[in-house]
């Protein structure tokens, strides 16, 4: 019973956390995120602008 | 903007046309940042939109623009006249109703018209408005064509005169402090390294026009240098009284639907200390280049 409930636990958190990354972080960002942390990439920012005023 | 950081970090710029599209970039979170008017940013904040102004684009660098061979000779001359506005949210509108208000005149006794800022020189010309107000290059570009004459520039009506702000997500503010703090500082050397020598500008002219902005070098070398104090890079740091003050005249004159307290739309703790270095080069990294190609054309 009680490795049924931490398999069961287990599985949801996997479920959640897997639910997050493709709402909130997109598996591009987070595959971009991972580079930058294993130092395979650059952090990078985009910033926009108007050539005009 | 620089993407010769020596801290790791590589800072993109993406040139946009038009302002809701920037907006709806920040809000989708396809931009860390942007260079946006001033009064814009306030609204965007009053509207929501979690971004805050961390640092200024420039000072000064825009002009009230009349036809050369005009008999307008003062602000008060523009009366009944058709001037020509970048945007209704622009500091260049504020401005006009700034100087309506000094010189005693009424709200409406100048019409002003938005006109996307690339089309201001050709509709002087045409005589389709009689004036504009436009931050550079468009002011010069007049200039050198010989169809139009600088009336005031806003370094001598408004001294300081503030057009463009830099905002940043609010997400990135609280969670990469250490990204948006390189960003600012490198703007910081930036301007520094700009304002130190003349030749830095004119380096920054050609690879500017051919790299960013797509405007020939030699009009904005002439922006930079003619006078050299016509555009200023440094004294960024966002200053509540400025920013009180262009709130206030902004929200009288309606552009604003409301106020919003200081604190909730700037954040200016990414202001470097003022004995932040300059770039240590003397040359541009990708001068060679650029004159390289220019001569190959």
């Amino acid at each position: 019973m009680i490795r049924k409930v931490m398999l069961g636990a287990l599985l949801w958190t996997a479920l959640l956390t897997l639910l997050h990354v493709q709402l909130n972080i997109g598996w591009d960002g987070l595959n971009t995120k991972v580079k930058v942390i294993m130092g395979l990439e650059r952090e990078q920012m985009l910033v926009g602008f108007l050539p005009v005023t | 903007m620089t993407s010769h950081s020596t801290d790791g970090t590589v800072f993109e710029s993406r040139k946009f046309t038009d302002w809701p599209t920037v907006k709806e970039a920040l809000i989708a979170k396809e931009i860390g940042g942007a260079f946006i008017l001033a009064p814009m940013a306030m609204q965007l904040a009053r509207d929501g939109v979690p971004i805050k102004i961390v640092y200024l684009g420039h000072r000064d660098g825009t002009a009230i623009v009349v036809a050369k061979d005009s008999n307008i000779r003062s602000f008060q001359d523009l009366a009944g006249k058709l001037v020509a506005i970048p945007n209704r949210y622009s500091n260049q509108n504020v401005l006009m109703h700034r100087m309506m208000r000094q010189y005693g005149m009424a709200e409406d006794s100048i019409e002003l018209r938005e006109l996307p800022p690339p089309e201001h020189p050709a509709a002087l010309g045409s005589g389709s408005i009689d004036a504009y107000i436009v931050g550079e290059p468009f002011a010069a570009k007049a200039e050198l064509d010989g169809t139009g004459r600088v009336l005031y520039q806003a370094k001598d009506i408004w001294p300081n005169f503030i057009s463009c702000v830099l905002v940043v997500r609010e997400d990135l503010i609280e969670d990469e402090r250490v990204l948006i703090q390189e960003l600012v500082s490198g703007i910081a050397r930036s301007g520094k390294w700009l304002d130190e020598d003349i030749d830095h500008r004119m380096q920054a002219a050609d690879v500017a026009g051919q790299r960013y902005y797509f405007q020939p070098p030699e009009l904005l070398k002439y922006v930079l240098s003619k006078p050299p104090d016509r555009v200023k890079y440094t004294e960024l740091a966002p200053m509540r009284e400025d920013f009180d003050e262009i709130m206030q005249l902004a929200y009288e004159i309606g552009v604003l639907d409301g106020q919003i307290a200081f604190e909730d739309y700037v954040d200016p703790s990414f202001v470097p200390d003022l004995d932040l270095r300059s770039w240590e080069f003397d040359e541009l990294p990708e001068l060679d280049i650029v004159r390289a190609e220019a001569l190959g054309q």
